[in-house]
């Protein structure tokens, strides 16, 4: 019951931001969808990297300074968030930026 | 590439939160334990502490060891879980909840030097090989168990598993089944590095 009232929440959302985004001509929804494929996929890198680097980084702390840092600390949710952060500036950074827009 | 890791992301995503599968696979890897028998000793694996105030695992385990006392099982049992930097430690709560809730003081130790599964084992057959209690009933979650069970086995101990369900197995809602998902990642790439250190 919960798993098809958020399947069909985010189906109305979805719909709903498809029509709005309808109004707008020569923009394709594969495009986007691809960019938001590749967007995620920097993020499952980027996690992998910050887990690959935190268990090398704790075992390193424990065996150079008798310190012990725990293993489960790169199980942390923080760590996703960060990854998506860092996926998306990634991601932005990465694109040719249009000269046509004004610089803030 | 980014692309095609997105793709595997997402369609794992699905599969994880919207279907069984998470379910199915934890039942894959986590054997049902049989009822406990009777042992030496009940030992009750740390789970973590914040500031003083017990993990919700912590608080589950600490409770099924205690349950397993007040049914006769066992007529020692021992809390462990380290130290919180200038709290009380997890295994003094622990013992203190278990005061509260009936088990008499002196049928109950406290061992908190223990920061790793391994180092447990360790520090639980130092305390209670001297007592001559070899065989004991491990409470720990479902997941941790077979790491947990091999490493105490691998210390010298006689283990009976009574696990301790810290994740619905059946989860139906997505969020239950990505967290059953999670702890599974977790418990696999502990058991690789135990592996590839020599621990197990």
């Amino acid at each position: 019951m919960e798993t098809a009232f958020i399947l069909v929440v985010v189906a109305l959302t979805s719909a709903l931001a498809l029509a709005i985004a309808r109004r707008q001509p020569h923009r394709r929804l594969a495009a986007a969808a691809g960019r938001a494929l590749e967007a995620v996929g920097f993020i499952a890198l980027f996690l992998l990297s910050n887990v690959a680097v935190g268990f090398a980084l704790a075992l390193a702390l424990r065996a150079t300074t008798g310190s012990f840092v725990s293993l489960y600390v790169n199980d942390d949710v923080s760590l996703l968030v960060l990854s998506v952060l860092q996926a998306l500036v990634w991601q932005s950074w990465r694109e040719p930026e249009d000269p046509a827009q004004p610089r803030g | 590439m980014p692309r095609a890791a997105g793709g595997v992301v997402v369609t794992l995503f699905a599969a994880l939160a919207f279907t069984p599968l998470a379910g199915l696979l934890h039942r894959a890897l986590v054997a049902p334990a049989p009822p406990p028998g009777h042992a030496q000793a009940i030992v009750v694996l740390g789970a973590g502490v914040d500031r003083g105030v017990l993990t919700e695992a912590s608080l589950r385990r600490a409770l099924g060891g205690i349950a397993l006392f007040r049914r006769g099982l066992a007529p020692l049992l021992v809390m462990l879980g380290p130290d919180d930097p200038g709290q009380r430690t997890e295994a003094d709560i622990r013992v203190e909840l278990a005061v509260d809730l009936g088990v008499p003081p002196a049928a109950v130790l406290s061992e908190a030097r223990g920061r790793t599964t391994r180092e447990e084992a360790r520090l639980s057959w130092q305390a209670l090989s001297a007592r001559g209690a070899r065989r004991i009933l491990l409470v720990t979650g479902g997941q941790h168990m077979p790491r947990a069970a091999a490493l105490f086995r691998r210390a010298g101990f006689d283990v009976v598993p009574a696990p301790v369900e810290e994740l619905p197995a059946g989860a139906t809602r997505p969020q239950g089944r990505l967290e059953l998902a999670r702890g599974l990642l977790r418990e696999l790439v502990a058991r690789a590095y135990n592996r590839a250190a020599g621990y197990l």
